[in-house]
This record gives C-alpha cells, sequence and structure tokens, in this order.
C-alpha cells in the first residue's frame, strides 16, 4: 500500500483547532512576559472621552456605576484604573454605585490595592473625597428611585455609615450630578439612560468592553453619551494619554499580534477552502461511479 | 381569601394600576406620584434579590441528589456545596470584607470568573478562523470589511497607516451602528407590545395561569 | 442641537412624541389581535432546521438540549418557549430524551416555571405523562457564568445530538455554541444581542437572527397575540425607515431640520 502524500494545502484546510488555542496561548503570552514595546495610535474616541473627563473641575460629584462583574473588569481594568485615576488627579468627587454583587470586592481591589498609593499622592480620602454606596442600582427600578429622590432611595454607604453631611447632601435628583461614569459589560444599567440622562439632561460617559462598542456608538452618535471608551485597547490608549502606563498598554504588544494572528488564520483557512476543500467537494461530484 | 390571590381580575387589576402608577408620571408631569413610584421602584428592586436565596436551595437540591446517585462528577458537587456554604456563612458572620470572603473571591471566584470570561476569546479566535471563508461575493465582501476592522483594532496598524481609521470608522459606524439601531426599535416595539398584552389580560403565563389555559 | 418643535403644558419636554408613538402601538396591537384572520407569516427556515436537528438526535440515540434564555420575561422570551413546546412535543413523540438547564438571571426562575409546566403539557399531551422528569430541567444559577458553566457541564457530560439556544443569550452563548461543537453536536441559536450575533454566525450551524426566532415562535404556536406582535413590528419597521428616508432627503437635498426637531418633540 502506498504512502499517503503530504499536502500543505489539506492541512490548511483541515488542521486541528486545538493548535490554534495553543499557537494563541503562546503568542500572547510571550509579549507580557517579554514586552516588546509597538507603538500605539490614538483614536479620536479616547480623545473625546479624555477631554470630557479633563473638563471636569475640583468638586464635582461624578456618579461613578460600576455595572460589571469580575469576568468583565478583566477587559475594563486599563481604561477603569486610567480614568479613576484621572478623576482622583481632577480633585471630583465619586459616588460609586454598584450594578452587579461581584462589584463589592472588586471595590476591594480597586481602592485597597490598585489606587492606593495614587490615593495618597492625592490626599484622596474616602468620606470626604468618595463614598461606596455599594450594590444599590440591582435594577432600574432602583435607578429610577435614586434619579427622583436620592436621599430617600440611599441613606447609607455600603458598610451602613450615614452619608449625611458628606458632600452628597448637594445631590437631591438626577440632575445634580455633574457627570455619569458608567462602567459596564452590558449587563449595565438602561435605567441610566432612560431615567437620569434622558429626563434630567446629566452628561454620561461610557466604558464598554469590545463587543459592545456598536452600541455605545449609536447611543453616542445619537447624544446619549458625550464620550465612549472601548475596552482594553481604549484603556490603554487613555493610559498613554495621561502618561500612566498600566496594564493596557502592556498587553496591546499581545493585543495586536493576536490581531494578526487571526487574519493570517483566516487566509490559511481560505487557502485551504479554495485549494483542497472545494476540489475536493468537486472531484466528488463529478467522479466516475 | 385565598381567592383574591388566585382571581385573574383581581391580579390584572393591580398590574393594571401599577402600571400607570409607573407609566403616566413619565409622560405627563405629576410630582404628586413620585413619592409613591420611588417607594414602589424600591419595593421591586428589594423582592428581585430573593431569586438568590433560590438559587442556593435549588442548587443544594440538585447537587445532594447528584452525591446520592454517585453520578459522573459528583466530587465536584461536594466542592461546590462546601464553597458555596463557606462563603455564604462566613459573609453573613463577619461581614464582607473580612479578609476570608475577601481571599475567597480573590482566590477563587475572581480567576474562576476570569477564565470562563477569558476562555471566549479561545472559542471566536477558533470560531472566526473556521467560518470565515468566502464561498460566495458576498461572503467576500464580509471577510474583507472584517480584516480592515482587525487591522485598525490592532494598535499598532494605526500607528503606521492612519489613513486605516477612516475605513474602519466607516464600516463600525455605518453597518455596526444602524445594525445596532434597527435592533433596539425591533426589541423595544416587542416589549411595548407584549406589556399590552400583559395589561389586556392576553398573555397570563407570568402572572401563573398558564396551568389553568393549558 | 435640535430642539422640540413644540411644547406641551403638563407634559416633560421630548416627550410627547414618545406618547403618541406608544399610543400608536397600543392601537395597532390591539386592532391585530382582534382580527379574525390570522396574520400571514412565512415559514421560518430555522423550524426545518430544529426539525431535523431533533431528527438527527433521535436517530443517534442522543438527548436534546433546549435553552431558553437568560434575559428577562420578554417577548423573546415567550417567543423561545413556543419554540420549547414544539421541540418538547417532538422529543415525546419520538421518545428523545430533552435537557433543559434553566437559569443565568435574576429573573429566570419566573420563566423556569412556565418551561416546566409547557413541557409537562406536551408529554400529558403526547400520552406520554411518565417519560417527563423534572430532574431534566435543573436550575442552574441565577448567575450568568455560573450558568455557564454548569451549561457546559451538562454538554461534556450528556453529548447531546443537537443544542438549540433560543430566546436572550448573551456572551455564554460563545462559550455554549462552541463547547456543543466540541462535542459533536448541531446548534441553533438565535442572535437577539447584537453585540455576539457575528461570533454566533460563525460558531453555530444555523443561528436565527434577530426577529426570526419570535417569528419561528409565533408560527408554530399560532398564537393570535404573537402573530400581532410580529405584524405591528413589521409595520413600526416600515415606518422608521420611511422616516429615516424622508428625513435624509429633508437634511441633505433641502437643509432642513424639522425631522431632527419633530422627533425631538
Amino acid at each position: 500500500m502506498g504512502q499517503k502524500e503530504f499536502s500543505l494545502l489539506k492541512l490548511m484546510a483541515t488542521y486541528d483547532k486545538r493548535w490554534i488555542y495553543l499557537l494563541l496561548f503562546i503568542i500572547v503570552l510571550g509579549p507580557m512576559v517579554q514586552p516588546i514595546g509597538m507603538p500605539i495610535a490614538v483614536s479620536a474616541l479616547t480623545r473625546n472621552y479624555y477631554e470630557k473627563i479633563m473638563g471636569l473641575k475640583a468638586g464635582d460629584i461624578v456618579l461613578d456605576c460600576w455595572s460589571t462583574e469580575w469576568s468583565g473588569y478583566m477587559e475594563l481594568k486599563p481604561g477603569f484604573l486610567a480614568s479613576h485615576k484621572m478623576f482622583i488627579k481632577e480633585g471630583v468627587k465619586l459616588a460609586i454605585a454598584l450594578g452587579h454583587p461581584e462589584g463589592i470586592p472588586l471595590v476591594h481591589t480597586v481602592f485597597d490595592e490598585e489606587l492606593k498609593s495614587y490615593m495618597e499622592k492625592y490626599d484622596y480620602e474616602y468620606m470626604k473625597d468618595y463614598i461606596i454606596l455599594g450594590f444599590v442600582f440591582p435594577n432600574v427600578a432602583a435607578t429610577i428611585a435614586a434619579a427622583s429622590d436620592f436621599h430617600a432611595a440611599v441613606k447609607v454607604d455600603w458598610m451602613g455609615t450615614s452619608i449625611e453631611g458628606t458632600f452628597l447632601d448637594n445631590v437631591h435628583t438626577g440632575a445634580d450630578w455633574t457627570m455619569i461614569a458608567d462602567f459596564t459589560t452590558g449587563a449595565g444599567n438602561p435605567g441610566l439612560v432612560d431615567h437620569i440622562v434622558l429626563r434630567f439632561g446629566t452628561p454620561m460617559i461610557s466604558h464598554d468592553i469590545g463587543v459592545m462598542l456598536p452600541g455605545m456608538l449609536a447611543n453616542l452618535d445619537a447624544g446619549l453619551y458625550v464620550a465612549g471608551l472601548a475596552s482594553t485597547r481604549g484603556g490603554a490608549e487613555l493610559e498613554y494619554l495621561i502618561s500612566e502606563p498600566g496594564p493596557g498598554l502592556i498587553m496591546m504588544d499581545s493585543f495586536t499580534i493576536g490581531h494578526y494572528m487571526l487574519i493570517i488564520f483566516i487566509i490559511i483557512g481560505n487557502i485551504g477552502y479554495f485549494g483542497w476543500t472545494s476540489r475536493t467537494r468537486e472531484r466528488e461530484k463529478t467522479a466516475i461511479k | 381569601m385565598s381567592w383574591l390571590f388566585k382571581s385573574k381580575q383581581v391580579n390584572l387589576a393591580v398590574l393594571v394600576f401599577f402600571f400607570l402608577v409607573g407609566f403616566v408620571p413619565y409622560f405627563f408631569l405629576m410630582p404628586q406620584v413620585d413619592d409613591a413610584v420611588n417607594k414602589l421602584s424600591l419595593i421591586a428592586a428589594t423582592t428581585g434579590q430573593f431569586t438568590v436565596a433560590i438559587a442556593i436551595y435549588s442548587q443544594w437540591r440538585r447537587s445532594l441528589r447528584f452525591i446520592k446517585e454517585k453520578r459522573k462528577g459528583w466530587a465536584y458537587h461536594i466542592y461546590l456545596l462546601a464553597l458555596m456554604s463557606g462563603m455564604t456563612f462566613i459573609g453573613f458572620a463577619w461581614g464582607k470584607s473580612h479578609a476570608a470572603y475577601i481571599w475567597l473571591t480573590s482566590a477563587i471566584v475572581t480567576p474562576l470568573s476570569s477564565v470562563a470570561y477569558g476562555i471566549l476569546a479561545f472559542y471566536m479566535f477558533s470560531a472566526l478562523a473556521r467560518a470565515f471563508r468566502a464561498r460566495s461575493l458576498k461572503a467576500a465582501f464580509l471577510i474583507v470589511s472584517g480584516c480592515i476592522v482587525l487591522l485598525y483594532q490592532a494598535p499598532l496598524t494605526g500607528a503606521y497607516f492612519p489613513g486605516i481609521e477612516s475605513y474602519a470608522v466607516f464600516l463600525t459606524d455605518n453597518f455596526g451602528m444602524s445594525l445596532s439601531r434597527m435592533f433596539s426599535i425591533a426589541i423595544i416595539i416587542g416589549g411595548i407590545i407584549l406589556n399590552i398584552r400583559m395589561l389586556t389580560g392576553r398573555e397570563l403565563a407570568f402572572l401563573g395561569f398558564a396551568r389553568e389555559e393549558s | 442641537m435640535p430642539k422640540p418643535l413644540f411644547d406641551i403644558r403638563g407634559i416633560p419636554s421630548g416627550r410627547f412624541l414618545g406618547l403618541v408613538l406608544v399610543i400608536m402601538i397600543a392601537v395597532l396591537a390591539i386592532r391585530q389581535m382582534r382580527k379574525k384572520e390570522l396574520p400571514f407569516i412565512r415559514r421560518v427556515a430555522a423550524i426545518d432546521a430544529i426539525d431535523d436537528a431533533v431528527g438527527r438526535s433521535t436517530e443517534m440515540g442522543r438527548p436534546v438540549l433546549v435553552s431558553y434564555g437568560i434575559g428577562d420575561f420578554s417577548y423573546s422570551l415567550i417567543a423561545a418557549l413556543s419554540i420549547l413546546g414544539h421541540v418538547s412535543r417532538i422529543c415525546a413523540d419520538t421518545d428523545t430524551r430533552l435537557i433543559v438547564p434553566t437559569g443565568g438571571g435574576h429573573t429566570s426562575y419566573l420563566a423556569r416555571e412556565l418551561a416546566v409546566d409547557i413541557v409537562r403539557t406536551q408529554y400529558v399531551l403526547a400520552g406520554k405523562p411518565e417519560m417527563f422528569r423534572e430532574d431534566d430541567m435543573p436550575f442552574l444559577s441565577g448567575e450568568q457564568y455560573s450558568y455557564t458553566a454548569g451549561y457546559v457541564g451538562i454538554l461534556v457530560r450528556e453529548h447531546p445530538g443537537s443544542v438549540i439556544m433560543t430566546g436572550s443569550h448573551a456572551s455564554e452563548a460563545m462559550n455554549i455554541a462552541e463547547t456543543a461543537n466540541l462535542v459533536g453536536a448541531i446548534t441553533i441559536t438565535s442572535g437577539t444581542y447584537v453585540s455576539n450575533m457575528a461570533a454566533l454566525a460563525c460558531a453555530s450551524d444555523y443561528i436565527m437572527l434577530m426577529d426570526e426566532q419570535p417569528a419561528a415562535g409565533a408560527y408554530l404556536s399560532k398564537d393570535r397575540e404573537q402573530l400581532a406582535t410580529i405584524r405591528v413590528q413589521d409595520i413600526y419597521k416600515v415606518l422608521a425607515m420611511t422616516l429615516v428616508v424622508v428625513g435624509l432627503i429633508l437634511l441633505n437635498v433641502f437643509g432642513s431640520g424639522f425631522f431632527l426637531d419633530l422627533l425631538s418633540t
């Protein structure tokens, strides 16, 4: 019996997809272990987001909504941290409202670990500059309540301490927030747009995951958002703009290589398809039987 | 008294009343009703969170059955129940800021949650590499557009070929965004009509009357 | 910046047109639901795909996995439950095991009760009430990724012949579709979430895009209300397209912002 001939085209058409998993893992991990330092370009979207936050003044009160669970935080982390660094540096007052129960340990991670030294540098203190309200926006109904009468809906912070006598005394309805900043994985809160932005005209910025980009652009184009930041790449661009390198910029080498690798595999797959699969089908269709 | 809760008409009347309480103040200025709306909204928000208790009960039932019958993977259910109970106990006993609770979250929940999400990248990658075939002209256009957007999304491309941004943004804005808007229209209209069906008594399943109907 | 054409006392600015449109939808919907004749809907190709997929599972002696989504109570969920009813009837008639993982969202327990009723009813109507097993409809979790983990576990243990994911699924659909592919199951999904539709289209063997799923559900159930929903949606889509075209002409050809102002009223 003769040996089967090796066919590159057949290999391109029929390779085991686990090779893709392995190659992707290596290619993504490699630049994170040994960064290459590829340049990045800042998009107009990120620049607009940066300018909107830079437009805030010290003492402005921002409703900071974290509608993300742990898994989504991994993608939003660069933009998340960069945005909060900007808020801290500008002296903006933050009221952190969670839209997902997994946000509670997230608060510890962000404020007790990631941003701790930054907050110390700018003397950013709890209750004076930021208050964690907790899981107060579990659904639209809660958002409506807080938008109409904030102090009736929210009286204490997440540890049960009264918020009376803090900067939140100046917030009564949705109109009193200088801005809303929403960090969401899409499971987020439609009540913010429907019942605060549309009702009171409060400006809103949003940091979304990559797959939410079309929806975010639609809201941006309609004027519902004043700025948007997309995914890890947007976060990396923001880190670059504020000159605070972080996890985003570290990931960009892997990001770039991963994207190029996908294009290469699409090309390989198409070569295999036209070179092998469709010819095999043609041969089978026209074979003498 | 149970007839009150079982009556279709009473349930519908309550539904219509609370719908009007929420709907009317949105379209008509009625500051007198705002306080009532706020309180109702809070009650709805609080009640909805009790599904967590149902999930815990349901999981215990299911896991105990798995363990009793020694079905495939039963050992993992012991681990699941131990972790679930431990975390619930620690959370209630010592609060969410206790080191043990934070450790459980950071060491177990966070990595698991991140992996479940991170795996998507591998799946999407292999699905796209497998499925993107230029079998027709339309498919070829799709692949070309996809590659343009992919190239733009890679930060390095924008640094050396800034002109690609206009093409990619054109594709995203004109196709992606318009698709998203079309979806929104369809979903919102469907949602409004479903509400009308509920209010007119034509969709009673959610009130628990489906059994009688079938 | 567009300005409302006029303001009406007692109605907040920018909400008048919305109120008019909602009232119009209500009137149209009630009229359609009252008509004696059922609105025509073509047979969606996905229905044949579903029938073939279930047939394949029966031939292979493997179970069928159906899920109806993790989202809130919506018209998409109603349609998904209609499809669940159709599939459970076929499974009851052909003695094929049906598994329905439930959960995934905070209000998913409500939908579970409906799903259990629907499946049980179909088995009773097929004359095989003893074949119905509520154990095959486990409530996995109210959290999305916990539900995903349980779902994937079921796929890997049970090796179904077909996986039918209708209703509103978010990012977990990708996990499930790829794992279903890995275990050799035919995957039929519905893309009701714009963000994952592209990926699902690549990962599934068959996908129902957006309104095809409610249309399939309405066609199978022959429910007057569901059919009326599809009809009114179509009417509004035509209206939206007309408004877009007219607005584009007015804005670009005549330079008039009248339409933008009208839509802001």
